[in-house]
């Protein structure tokens, strides 16, 4: 289930669209020839074998982490609510982003009005991951470490450009292109850097999200939403 | 690319390193007390290592070319008897281009992880779109994997490894390119 | 790679994964690669290995250092660097030198027009390009403007890392006022794209000079409500005076520039020693100090600050009419040669070297961002002081990670 859908479109805001005229406009590659044929045909699955440990195989939260063994309850139907306006964001600033997200903790975009002001140092106490900055292949390793010791329930947010695809540093050999490649992300906020007001809305969005998905949070897949081959 | 400079510059070989820092360094002329930059460069053809200087002594920058170091087992020796910061900048060359300093106590790499195979910023590590799909490995069939020959052996003792380890990858000897370009366009 | 290297779950008990080359350096690492990692791993008894890992909640970006402690003071360390290296200098040479511009923006991500000055300035060194005075002037504008919500967020750091957690908003108040003025000039609050190889994007505008008259009205005003928080708060001087003394040879040999150099009393300012830009013309002094401590740079930050009003002011006041563009072609071949360029950023003096081949890639773009340097003095400065006091070391240092890690 793609995470940007909501289970339930509201009525009012679906709009009858005569496609025909909105077709998308294929224009084929000529300017340059990728140096793997298969490239644009689904390639192959990205071996990240420098991260070998972190191979997608399993597209799956319940595959790659063992049978989750927290179930939620009913009570998480309630409680999600109430998550909703006390998100805690681990910090994990890595570059650039990292000063939006600042920016957007302090006094002139103010992220405590949602409840989001203490930046847990330690994952262990942290809801939300708001990975902000490029992700390189040294540090992802740390990275996936720190996602997997956040209990459950929580949530990533992909901020900044670098981060969503791997941005400018999409052809560097050191960067991941997308923490969606090793973790599994609910919010994209892209931008370079996105303004604390886009960062706020990307929050809010994920707010929205948590609230429409209640009770679900298990069922959130890795792998990019961009095909592999781009 | 020998046409233009800005700054004094002076050419010396990789013998020639340690006396002419320390003259530069300690003689009371010239005073070249600050090392500014210090960096590698690869030509295509050789390595250079180049510092940067000043001394309070003339208002430019002195620049001091390496030159000459061959491609395939650049050795320099290491200035951090004179500048215990230029330890992290030798690290960093080593990093990216394979060029080992001797005399530095510290040469690992410092960018790249340490199991990393190959220097990025030769000019035969090419960025593709390969790349992308492969990170931290670099670019598998179009790389050269250079292994400078002492790092060869270390990793043989190191693994207890048979006489054939340590060899490059068979059939990665040169970087070939898939769709036939020149890399030097 | 041995043969019996399994592939293990990172959830798995037994913590390091007992292969040769992983990407967590089991500490120690077996065995050490060389004399100095040798030195550092072997432990006296009651020496620990802590690691003050790559996420930590001190914002300087992602550093690793090994702290090898005895107790709770730090006997030696091993800082870890690369965890944001992202190929800068790889990905300029594969492009233009327009593109070269935006590519170096990321690396001093707090101030970026000091960043993006290097590719600026080194291809119009390699040109012999002259920049219209109008366009110099609005640079040493934008560049002060940096150099001061550099500085307070530097302020705010610092106290943020002692446990202070009000002056950084305040930190976050100035650099936000800057930050949007920029935005109206440049469009971009922090990754500004703003410098061309010839000049500057855009003239001012009526938005940015409006923000800037508000600002610079009170600007001092509010710099030094601000210091008064800070100046003689009891443990904020108790926990900096007389910590992380550098001497100046010592200075010296590490290779320290910046504020970290002239807080020991060595007056070497990059806008001083190799006069670029305008600033012969434009009259400052430059701050410095003699004690060499964290509270000698926190205290000459804010003198710099002060600096960078005036010559905010001075700007102001001279800015003459004129383009603000020479007149270059898009597609630019710069002809062979070398060049080596370097300007006073809020950390140091912040230098580019490169080389052209005649084309209009740029055959080797080398940036050196002060932090590099400047952040091996806390080999020199953590081992005898408290673990507690390790960060406050470190944000006195003023380290940025995009720079360091390129």
């Amino acid at each position: 289930m793609a995470s940007d859908q909501p289970s339930n479109p509201q009525d009012g805001l679906t709009t009858t669209r005569d496609d025909s005229l909105v077709k998308p406009i294929i224009v084929a590659n000529s300017t340059w020839t990728p140096a793997d044929p298969t490239a644009y045909n689904g390639g192959q699955p990205p071996q990240i074998t420098h991260l070998r440990e972190l191979e997608l195989g399993d597209k799956s939260d319940n595959g790659r982490w063992g049978a989750l063994d927290v179930i939620p309850t009913k009570a998480d139907y309630v409680l999600d609510l109430i998550r909703i306006n006390s998100l805690w964001p681990l910090l994990s600033g890595l570059a650039c982003c990292a000063m939006e997200m600042m920016s957007a903790a302090t006094s002139r975009n103010d992220m405590d009005r949602f409840g989001m002001f203490p930046f847990r140092a330690s994952p262990r106490q942290a809801d939300v991951l708001i990975v902000a900055g490029t992700l390189t292949t040294k540090m992802a390793g740390p990275l996936v470490r720190l996602w997997e010791q956040m209990p459950e329930p929580k949530w990533c947010v992909a901020m900044g450009d670098c981060t969503c695809s791997g941005g400018r540093y999409k052809r560097s050999y050191a960067t991941v292109e997308g923490i969606d490649r090793v973790m599994p992300v609910d919010v994209y906020v892209p931008g370079c850097p996105p303004r604390p007001e886009g960062l706020i809305y990307g929050m809010m969005k994920l707010q929205q999200l948590i609230k429409e998905r209640r009770g679900h949070w298990p069922e959130r897949h890795i792998g990019p939403t961009v095909p592999i081959g781009v | 690319m020998t046409a233009r400079q800005d700054t004094t510059e002076i050419r010396i070989g990789p013998t020639d390193v340690a006396r002419v820092m320390t003259l530069l360094h300690d003689d009371p002329e010239f005073r070249f007390l600050i090392l500014s930059d210090l960096c590698g460069v690869d030509t295509g053809s050789v390595m250079q290592v180049v510092y940067h200087l000043w001394s309070d002594a003339t208002p430019d920058w002195l620049r001091v070319i390496v030159d000459g170091l061959p491609r395939d087992d650049p050795r320099a020796p290491s200035v951090t008897f004179l500048w215990n910061g230029a330890e992290w900048a030798e690290r960093e060359a080593y990093d990216m281009f394979g060029i080992i300093f001797e005399g530095n106590r510290d040469l690992r790499r410092i960018y790249m992880p340490p199991d990393y195979q190959s220097f990025p910023l030769r000019k035969d590590f090419l960025l593709a779109d390969d790349a992308a799909r492969a990170p931290g490995q670099g670019v598998r069939h179009m790389e050269q994997t250079f292994q400078p020959a002492e790092y060869r052996r270390r990793e043989v003792l190191r693994q207890g490894l048979g006489s054939d380890a340590g060899q490059m990858a068979p059939g990665l000897q040169t970087a070939e390119l898939a769709s036939g370009e020149d890399p030097a366009r | 790679m041995t043969t019996e290297q399994t592939i293990r779950s990172l959830d798995d008990p037994d913590l390091f994964v007992e292969t040769p080359g992983t990407i967590y350096d089991a500490i120690p690492p077996l065995p050490p690669r060389t004399e100095r990692e040798a030195e550092f791993y072997t432990m006296r008894d009651g020496e620990m290995l802590i690691n003050l890992g790559p996420q930590h909640p001190s914002t300087h970006g992602v550093l690793r250092v090994v702290l090898k402690i005895d107790g709770e003071r730090v006997v030696d360390l091993d800082p870890v660097l690369g965890y944001l290296h992202r190929g800068v200098e790889k990905i300029c040479e594969n492009g233009d030198w327009h593109h070269a511009i935006s590519n170096c923006d990321p690396l001093e991500y707090i101030a970026a027009m000091f960043s993006e000055a290097m590719p600026v300035m080194v291809a119009e060194k390699l040109l012999d390009l002259e920049v219209p005075r109008r366009a110099e002037y609005i640079r040493v504008l934008a560049w002060e403007l940096n150099r001061i919500s550099s500085h307070a967020l530097f302020v705010g750091w610092l106290a943020l890392d002692l446990g202070g957690l009000t002056p950084i908003l305040y930190g976050f108040i100035e650099r936000d006022e800057i930050v949007e003025m920029l935005a109206a000039l440049t469009g971009q609050r922090l990754l500004f794209n703003y410098l061309r190889i010839g000049g500057v994007n855009g003239d001012l505008n009526h938005d940015f000079l409006s923000r800037l008259g508000d600002w610079m009205g009170n600007a001092l005003k509010r710099i030094e409500e601000q210091q008064k928080l800070l100046n003689s708060n009891e443990i904020f001087v108790a926990r900096t005076r007389g910590l992380g003394v550098i001497d100046r040879d010592m200075a010296r040999r590490t290779l320290l520039s910046g504020p970290v150099l002239r807080a020991t009393g060595i007056p070497y300012d990059v806008r001083r020693a190799h006069p670029y830009s305008v600033y012969p013309e434009l009259e400052f002094t430059i701050p410095t100090r003699e004690e060499g401590d964290s509270y000698a740079r926190y205290l000459l930050h804010l003198d710099e600050i002060k600096q960078s009003i005036h010559i905010i002011d001075q700007v102001l006041h001279r800015m003459p009419d004129g383009p603000v563009m020479a007149k270059v072609p898009r597609l630019m071949r710069i002809p062979p040669g070398r060049a080596y360029v370097s300007i006073e950023s809020p950390r140091g003096q912040y230098s580019a070297y490169g080389m052209s081949d005649g084309s209009d890639q740029p055959f080797r773009l080398r940036i050196h961002d002060p932090s590099f340097f400047n952040l091996q003095a806390v080999g020199l400065l953590m081992p005898g002081n408290l673990v507690a006091d390790t960060m406050a070391i470190m944000a006195s240092l003023d380290p940025i990670m995009g720079g360091i890690d390129k």
